[in-house]
């Protein structure tokens, strides 16, 4: 199995039933003085990070749920918060 | 240790120096093609290619070699349309053979919908000069008869886009061939060796830190592949709109003549060839999650059976040999992003290819090295500038027959 996800609800899950949400980019930037570019920053721009990254999960198959984890790209290994501080 | 007779193609391995008039990151398709090109075009020999592994580690020897120029978009067109006629010509060039099996390729249409879809596909192609036409179901039995074109399957198919111009061609041909014309000219190929840092002074390119020393220069091109994203964000802290994600293929046991063309279908996410061998070779849609495993993985096996046999139901019981997985970086577009000059002086980049990065690397190369020779954006090139995503000018490919990106 190349990948399981736990959901907070759920629990430890099959990869599959999991759409993958993007990379957690924070929270979304204010509207008032926002440019192109920082909009542009926020939408599209990813970090590719070969290593642990932190993203957004939605348990699409499940209970619907959207969360964030942490996951490292290079194993498909979830990192749980307690081992990435 | 080789054989005397067992000389490498592309010369023995140099010394670094400490100093190249351009450094190119990655020794893949693109990478070797600009080295190519820069110094046939643009007398530029002082070049070192610096490949962390080996030459065709990545996609370039991954890939299932796919070529053809019947994209959607008037952008892309033309510089696929060009790749695809430099096959023969580089194979004469590079006195190399990269067998150029013109079959021609069948895109499946699987509703009224992907019909009218193929429509518009074909009549960009047709504008812009390249063969294009539509077939209906009956015309597709006809040239394959292999196909299952009754309605018993999950997705009945309505007819098939057909592009003559295209084929398959040996990609192992095209890295060796590539870098043998590089070498030729003088560039320097460095394999096993990696770049640790990309070095500016003054929003200029100054040099770059590799695991055997420093290298001076004022020109670096990014063409690392699937790899490039995360190496320019961690040198440059660049961020790209590129998720990059591990995609698979693999052929099955040789079997007599069944078809000959390359057979690909949207709706089941499949597309296959069969191989002068006689092998089925063949891919399968990537992860939907960003990774650099290159894993392989049952779920995609079980997909390609049951995708392939529905609508070549001949195939069951026909047994895989081979799986393997490589990277494709994609944008939201499904468009590259070759662009350079701009957040640093002296850095270009080639990156964004995805899965259709082997068929367009000639002409790539070609511009990217005008490009970096001249210091002047080919206009070819300028829709794939990096600020189309601020702009908001976003390439029409997403709407193409197949398209993924995961963060759509
Ligand atoms: C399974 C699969 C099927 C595909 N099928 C097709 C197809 O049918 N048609 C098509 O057109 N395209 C296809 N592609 C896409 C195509 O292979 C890629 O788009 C293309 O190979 C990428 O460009 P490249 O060859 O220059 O990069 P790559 O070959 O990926 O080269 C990048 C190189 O950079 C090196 N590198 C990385 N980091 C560093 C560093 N820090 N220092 C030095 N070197 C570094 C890597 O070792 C690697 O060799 C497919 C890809 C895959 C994986
Ligand atoms: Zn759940």
């Amino acid at each position: 199995m190349a990948l399981t996800i736990t959901c907070p609800v759920c629990g430890k899950r099959d990869g599959y039933e999991f759409r993958y949400g993007g990379e957690d980019k924070g929270p979304r930037p204010d509207e008032e003085g926002l440019t192109p570019e920082n909009w542009c920053d926020y939408v599209h721009m990813n970090d590719c990070v070969a290593g642990i990254q932190k993203e957004w999960w939605y348990h699409r198959d499940g209970c619907g749920v959207w969360f964030s984890t942490h996951r490292d790209t290079t194993t498909n290994l979830e990192i749980s918060d307690s081992e990435v501080k | 240790m080789l054989n005397k007779k067992n000389k490498s193609l592309w010369g023995e391995r140099k010394p670094l120096k400490s100093s190249y008039d351009a450094v190119i990151v990655g020794g893949g398709l693109h990478g070797l093609a600009t080295a190519y090109f820069l110094a046939r075009d643009h007398g530029i020999k002082d070049v070192a290619i610096i490949e962390k592994n080996y030459i065709g580690f990545g996609g370039a020897g991954r890939n299932t070699a796919i070529v053809r120029a019947n994209q959607r978009t008037q952008e892309n067109v033309p510089l696929y349309n060009e790749a695809l006629k430099l096959w023969p010509v580089l194979t004469k060039e590079l006195n190399f053979n990269l067998m150029f099996n013109n079959c021609g390729n069948l895109n499946l249409m699987h509703s009224e919908a992907a019909m009218k879809a193929a429509r518009m596909n074909v009549s960009t192609a047709q504008f812009l000069g390249v063969e294009s036409h539509l077939l209906d179901a009956k015309q597709l039995k006809e040239m394959e008869p292999a196909i299952n074109v009754s309605e018993d399957i999950t997705y009945p198919i309505h007819g098939a886009m057909y592009h003559p111009p295209g084929g398959i061609v040996r990609h192992d041909a095209v890295v060796w061939g590539l870098a043998k014309g590089a070498a030729e000219y003088g560039a320097e190929i460095h394999q096993d060796t990696e770049v640790t840092a990309i070095n500016t002074e003054k929003g200029r390119i100054a040099s770059v830190d590799t695991t055997r020393g420093k290298i001076n220069t004022s020109k670096v091109l990014v063409a690392a592949g699937g790899y490039s994203s995360a190496v320019i964000n961690r040198m440059l802290g660049i961020r790209l709109p590129i998720s990059a994600l591990t995609i698979q293929a693999m052929v099955t046991q040789p079997i007599k003549p069944l078809f000959d063309h390359v057979i690909s279908s949207g709706a089941y996410h499949v597309y296959c060839n069969q191989t002068l061998k006689g092998e089925i070779a063949t891919g399968a849609h990537m992860d939907d999650w960003p990774n650099y495993t290159t894993q392989t993985t049952a779920h995609y096996i079980k997909h390609q059976a049951e995708a392939l046999t529905q609508f070549l139901p001949c195939l069951k019981g026909l047994k895989f040999m081979r799986i393997w997985g490589g990277l494709a970086d994609m944008t939201p577009d499904m468009a590259p992003i070759m662009d350079g000059n701009d957040q640093v002086e002296g850095f270009f980049m080639d990156c964004g290819w995805g899965y259709f990065g082997f068929k367009s690397c000639s002409s790539t190369g070609k511009y990217m090295a005008e490009f970096m020779a001249t210091d002047e954006y080919p206009d070819i090139l300028k829709p794939f500038t990096m600020r189309r995503f601020e702009q908001h000018r976003l390439m029409g490919e997403t709407a193409a027959l197949v398209n993924y990106s995961a963060d759509n």
